[in-house]
């Protein structure tokens, strides 16, 4: 019979992640969305060179970085996943909200070191992981977003 | 849509330029590509089921970002970066990212 | 070259799959893939029991109940007297069968592979004469002769085996290979339940002539299910692990039926103590 408790506890504890898992994300996705149209106007580009035209008083390395947590629904339907292959779309908007979360936080920092622009910017991602007894266990992941800030004479819009 | 991992695209000039675009995919085999993988481990040899695995997630991850650079009105992507990254055991994350932009 | 602030659309890099839609589906097709596997892997046990020699299966079990063990319980005498005699009728017994007596308030009786069966001290003091105790005897012998026990053994196996290959999502899958395990290793289904009956009572009737009692055993069980507190016991009431059906007692009798075995006959009183205390 504690079989049946064992997995009834799982199934509990799944879905109230399920919802606390929801909650957070969208309240994540609402903050992000506001963010990026304000920091819209603050080009963040890959270009390696700087693009002729602009005048560069000064730079400076920027960066930002942010760890999202995974909850135990997203992990355990990641675990389901690959056993039957595809593609594990429970991390998939992890993956975006941690991707945007870093450069929107790239920018701040620019924005704050009086920076204009930010070019040659690279994204890093690298897994958090938890120590336990099953050591290979995700506890989030990582997301780090730096380039190189640019003092403009002119604004470049 | 014109892909290049290049300044600017030869012959042409930029006119506008859009943020960085992204395109993103997280990939798993199924269990029994594993268990191969696991007897390639011990003899040696290309692990097919993965260079598979990591090709289609390559070209997901392109087609959502050539997406998204559509949605903004760009015809081409320059500086076009890959980056790999194990999320979970089993599954590969794989993204795509440049910057959009419109050329004449 | 100019920068145009616009922002990408939304949602591209994400799924719009419903991810409870994406769990109800995973879920499902991973239980429906893991019962095929252990049915299949059940269907191969079958298949391979019957292959296993009587003579091997005495060799890896078969120290279970030492004589040594059974002679130092006086209780185990009478029993290990009257199960020789309901053997001596099975012309084709596999191997010598031992009897044992458990120390347990709750009538039950159990099949050990290798040919041992033990009585609990329960069920012997609420039989109401040698004939029912006879009875319990020859079904047990039934399950050897199909090898019932070894079967079960064997599923129980198949189904951890599966599951553990699988590896853990953690807490769910091994609470689900613990309750599967269980279910595999319940008991024996109707089919082989029945036949032991059957051989059983065939049994019985070859050592008395007649079937008269074997009715009588089922309603003593049953009214000490009721009598009987209910407390924690580690081993279950023989009902919980053979089922009493209306349909049992009704296939006996017709059983006996068909045999044109008498139902009526002098009952041999069960001697509960070699020494009467």
């Amino acid at each position: 019979m504690d079989a049946l408790i064992q997995i009834g506890f799982a199934l509990a504890l799944l879905a109230v992640t399920y919802f606390t898992g929801r909650r957070v994300e969208r309240r994540h996705y609402a903050s992000i969305r506001a963010r990026e149209r304000e920091l819209a106007m603050l080009p963040a580009v890959t270009f390696r060179q700087i693009p002729s035209g602009w005048v560069v008083d000064g730079l400076g390395v920027v960066s930002g970085s942010v760890v999202v947590s995974v909850d135990y629904f997203k992990r355990f339907l990641a675990g389901l996943r690959t056993l039957v292959g595809g593609r594990v779309t429970s991390y998939e908007t992890l993956l975006d909200r941690a991707r945007r979360e870093a450069i929107l936080r790239c920018k701040e920092d620019a924005r704050q070191r009086g920076y204009q622009a930010v070019v040659n910017l690279r994204l890093e991602t690298t897994r958090v992981s938890r120590a336990s007894n099953n050591s290979r266990a995700t506890a989030g992941v990582e997301v780090l977003a730096f380039g190189t800030g640019l003092e403009l004479r002119r604004d470049p819009r | 849509m014109i892909l290049s991992t290049t300044e600017t695209i030869p012959g042409r000039t930029i006119k506008r330029f859009f943020g960085v675009v992204t395109g993103s995919t997280v990939r798993s085999k199924h269990i029994g590509r594993d268990l191969m993988a696991g007897i390639k481990n011990i003899f040696g040899g290309e692990l097919k089921g993965y260079t598979e695995l990591l090709q289609e997630s390559r070209e997901d991850a392109l087609a959502r970002m050539v997406q998204e650079a559509e949605s903004l009105g760009a015809n081409a992507v320059v500086n076009l970066r890959f980056a790999t990254s194990s999320i979970t055991q089993g599954a590969a994350e794989l993204f795509a990212y440049g910057t959009a932009v419109q050329v004449d | 070259m100019q920068y145009d602030p616009k922002l990408p659309a939304d949602g591209i890099n994400t799924s719009a799959e419903h991810p409870l839609r994406e769990f109800a589906l995973l879920v499902a097709g991973l239980i429906g893939a893991v019962l095929a596997l252990i049915a299949i892997a059940a269907l191969a046990v079958d298949r391979l029991v019957p292959l296993v020699p009587p003579s091997l299966e005495a060799r890896w079990f078969g120290g279970w109940l030492t004589d040594a063990a059974a002679a130092s319980d006086p209780r185990s005498a009478p029993v290990q007297a009257l199960l020789d005699r309901v053997v001596s009728h099975w012309s084709d017994a596999p191997y010598p069968f031992r009897a044992g007596v458990i120390d347990e308030p709750d009538p039950n009786a159990l099949a050990l592979p290798g040919g041992a069966i033990l009585v609990t001290s329960g069920l012997l003091d609420r039989v109401g004469s040698e004939n029912e105790l006879a009875l319990v005897l020859g079904h047990e012998l039934g399950h050897f002769r199909a090898r019932d026990h070894l079967r079960g053994l064997g599923r129980g196996l198949a189904a951890q085996l599966v599951l553990g290959a699988l590896g853990g999502s953690g807490d769910l899958v091994s609470g689900l290979s613990a309750f599967a395990g269980a279910l595999a290793q319940h008991g024996f289904d109707r089919r082989q339940e029945s036949q032991a009956d059957t051989f059983g009572l065939s049994l019985v009737h070859a050592e008395y002539g007649h079937v008269a009692g074997a009715r009588d055993l089922f309603a003593h069980l049953a009214r000490s299910q009721r009598d009987a507190p209910a407390t924690g016991r580690r081993l279950a009431s023989y009902l919980d692990t053979h089922p009493l059906s209306e349909d049992r007692v009704a296939a006996l009798a017709a059983e006996a039926a068909a045999h044109d075995w008498a139902t009526e006959g002098p009952l041999t009183p069960w001697v509960r103590r070699p020494d009467a205390e």
